[in-house]
């Protein structure tokens, strides 16, 4: 575990939030995640790391959750305090080149988009495509990072965005290539749900990566 | 001074015991079975489940208690929470991580004198000290069977396990050290020895083309199996399915020294249910190494861990595990009932199964197992098969043993002499989980 200065806080909505913090050398893949937590304290949660491999600096997309013992201190770091960092974890790497086919569709709910944030800016030649589920057009973090033509927004809880409703009810009208890589990425019942509609669609299992969010 | 340890909870804490028997021995203290006795007492804790934490409370408030009258000293140390250990730092004389334990005694010399913030060590989830504990010799608590600690912590992160928190970051142990001291062992005349770890597969996995890889260990143990020229099983336990390679497989083959009992953790036949516990592996990964397994080792036995009623688990959603159950044939399974175990993400959620109906989930599985295990064992009746004689049965008269597959075989025998040699037995009946012999070559004494 070590000691990282936090160089920025950046509040995307009342409720999310990006935070910047010096890389000291930590070596990752995109798609693993990182243990935080404020400086000395007991607690800590997994974050996986929102900036690219290429960036001198480490980010990570952060929801306040209700009561949470972790994420309601994180909101509260400014520019110069210390945060607990350790990792990178996880197998969700992602590295386009050990595809035979680089063809790839991203799925993620809320703040499930972080992985995906991190793929792009790390390759972004990528060919992809993203569809991301959110309850209103302001949780469509960062989509300014993405290629627009390549993003769909799915707002289930008002009107605005690219679809009037959840991510799996767009799926269902979708077409998809069964040769396609498909990386899942948000809470589980998603994940699920997004699993079976896939597999129906005739994607073999072995093309469907995941990394749930709890 | 006379010294009492207390260990609570797997085969990892088993074989830390040993160290640090063996450290306390070597300073000088002596051990005693009698608590009240000790001058030192330590406590070797579990984080796995709360019943495991709640008897480390109710010991140290007695020790404390003791303390009116005598002298006492006590420590805590083992697998413990980042929350537990806050309290731990005032209940407690001392306490330490395992990598810290050659300081022990020094620690304890100490009590009284210095300070109890040198007393008492913080967490680091880093391990990077912890060749000094590998490197204390173990006082083994038997004299044929052996546990080798080969790697520390996890980076697994399965939403049902503490692990990642109280025992830190994968660290695996150098091999040269690992195949030291299985060449000791052998060389003392041990029979059964278990290389163990969290994930005893990814073994090397954290330092890359600076150490062998898990096949490749097994297999310089299996090459020195062939130099020793003694008769000895090497297990290991617990791999996880996502590290396990057909190379491992492959190895475990080739040396008549590897036990060909394969212990493979499923936890449940469900994607969706493997999806929420984090396990990083599937069905079809897991059928994929069971095909494997009974293509290249056709006589290797199969255990396995499954937990019943993991949140969330639907009827459905379990009938997918007896349906694995069905189709892998397990020869064991340590089937648990989920219990959230405070410090693992899983703890935050609603724990939605009934008891009664993780119960009943358990039985059916026990069922499920002993259905499949029945034929099994019959087919063994009437064959002579090799065993490792462990100690005396509950039955009068009979002596207890497991075959390299580790299936328990009692045999009539009262040579307690025989504890701890390898025999030949011919099988004579089967119950779904044990079997009867007699053995091929009768002892005078028996």
């Amino acid at each position: 575990m070590k000691k990282h200065k936090v160089t920025q806080v950046r509040h995307l909505t009342d409720s999310t939030f990006v935070i910047r913090f010096e890389r000291n050398g930590m070596e990752f893949q995109t798609g693993q995640f990182v243990l935080l937590g404020t400086k000395g304290a007991v607690d800590r949660r997994e974050y996986s790391i929102y900036s690219g491999e290429n960036d001198d600096y480490l980010e990570v997309l952060v929801r306040e959750v209700d009561g949470g013992k972790v994420s309601s201190k994180l909101k509260k770091l400014k520019a110069g305090d210390l945060v607990d960092v350790d990792g990178p974890f996880g197998f969700f790497k992602f590295d386009p080149q050990s595809f035979q086919v680089q063809q790839f569709l991203f799925i993620a709910t809320g703040t499930g988009i972080s992985p995906f944030h991190g793929f792009v800016k790390t390759h972004p030649q990528l060919n992809y495509k993203m569809i991301h589920g959110v309850r209103k057009v302001e949780e469509a973090y960062d989509h300014d990072d993405f290629n627009k033509e390549r993003v769909t927004l799915c707002t289930s809880g008002e009107k605005g965005g690219d679809f009037d409703g959840r991510v799996t009810e767009f799926l269902k009208t979708e077409t998809i290539d069964e040769n396609t890589n498909c990386f899942l990425c948000g809470n589980s019942e998603m994940i699920y749900e997004v699993f079976d509609i896939l597999s129906e669609k005739g994607i073999p299992t072995s093309n469907i990566y995941t990394e749930v969010y709890f | 001074m006379k010294y009492h340890v207390v260990t609570l909870g797997c085969q990892m804490n088993m074989s830390d015991s040993e160290r640090v028997i063996s450290v306390l021995e070597e300073a000088g203290y002596q051990w005693t079975d009698n608590e009240e006795e000790a001058g030192v007492i330590g406590i070797l804790a579990c984080s796995v489940r709360q019943k495991a934490i709640d008897k480390v409370y109710s010991r140290i408030h007695k020790w404390n208690k003791w303390k009116n009258n005598k002298n006492l000293v006590t420590f805590i140390s083992g697998c413990i929470l980042p929350d537990d250990h806050e309290k731990f730092l005032k209940l407690f004389d001392i306490t330490f991580q395992m990598k810290d334990l050659p300081e022990l005694p020094k620690m304890i010399s100490s009590y009284g004198i210095t300070t109890p913030t040198h007393l008492n060590v913080g967490i680091d989830p880093h391990n990077e000290n912890i060749e000094d504990f590998w490197n204390v010799q173990p006082h083994y608590q038997s004299n044929f069977e052996a546990f080798i600690p080969i790697q520390n912590g996890c980076d697994k992160f399965c939403t049902y396990c503490a692990v990642p928190y109280t025992r830190g970051r994968e660290v695996s142990r150098p091999s040269k050290d690992i195949i030291a001291e299985v060449a000791l062992l052998v060389a003392q005349g041990y029979k059964s020895i278990t290389l163990l770890g969290q994930n005893v597969n990814s073994y090397g996995l954290d330092k890359k083309g600076e150490e062998l890889t898990f096949p490749q260990l097994l297999r310089e143990i299996g090459e020195l199996g062939k130099r020793m020229k003694k008769e000895f099983w090497l297990y290991f336990t617990s791999p996880h399915p996502r590290d396990m390679t057909d190379e491992v497989i492959e190895v475990i083959a080739e040396y008549p020294v590897l036990g060909k009992q394969i212990h493979l953790p499923m936890q449940s036949g469900d994607d969706k249910v493997l999806m929420r516990m984090n396990r990083k592996h599937n069905m079809e990964k897991y059928r994929h190494i069971v095909e494997t397994i009974r293509r290249i080792i056709p006589q290797a036995t199969l255990f396995t861990d499954v937990i019943v009623g993991f949140t969330g688990e639907t009827e459905e959603q379990f009938e997918n595990t007896r349906k694995a159950f069905d189709e892998f044939k397990f020869n064991m399974s340590y089937t648990a009932i989920y219990s959230p175990r405070p410090g693992a993400t899983s703890h935050r959620w609603v724990d939605d199964v009934p008891l009664e109906e993780k119960k009943r989930r358990l039985h059916q599985l026990t069922e499920d197992l002993r259905k499949h295990n029945l034929p099994y064992n019959e087919s063994l009746v009437g064959q002579t098969v090799r065993i490792l004689v462990r100690g005396e049965d509950r039955k009068e008269g009979f002596l207890t043993s497991y075959t390299e597959g580790k299936l328990t075989i009692r045999f009539a025998c009262t040579d307690k002499s025989m504890i701890g040699q390898f025999a030949d037995v011919k099988i004579t009946s089967a119950s779904d989980f044990s079997l009867e012999g007699e053995l091929v070559e009768v002892a005078a004494s028996c």
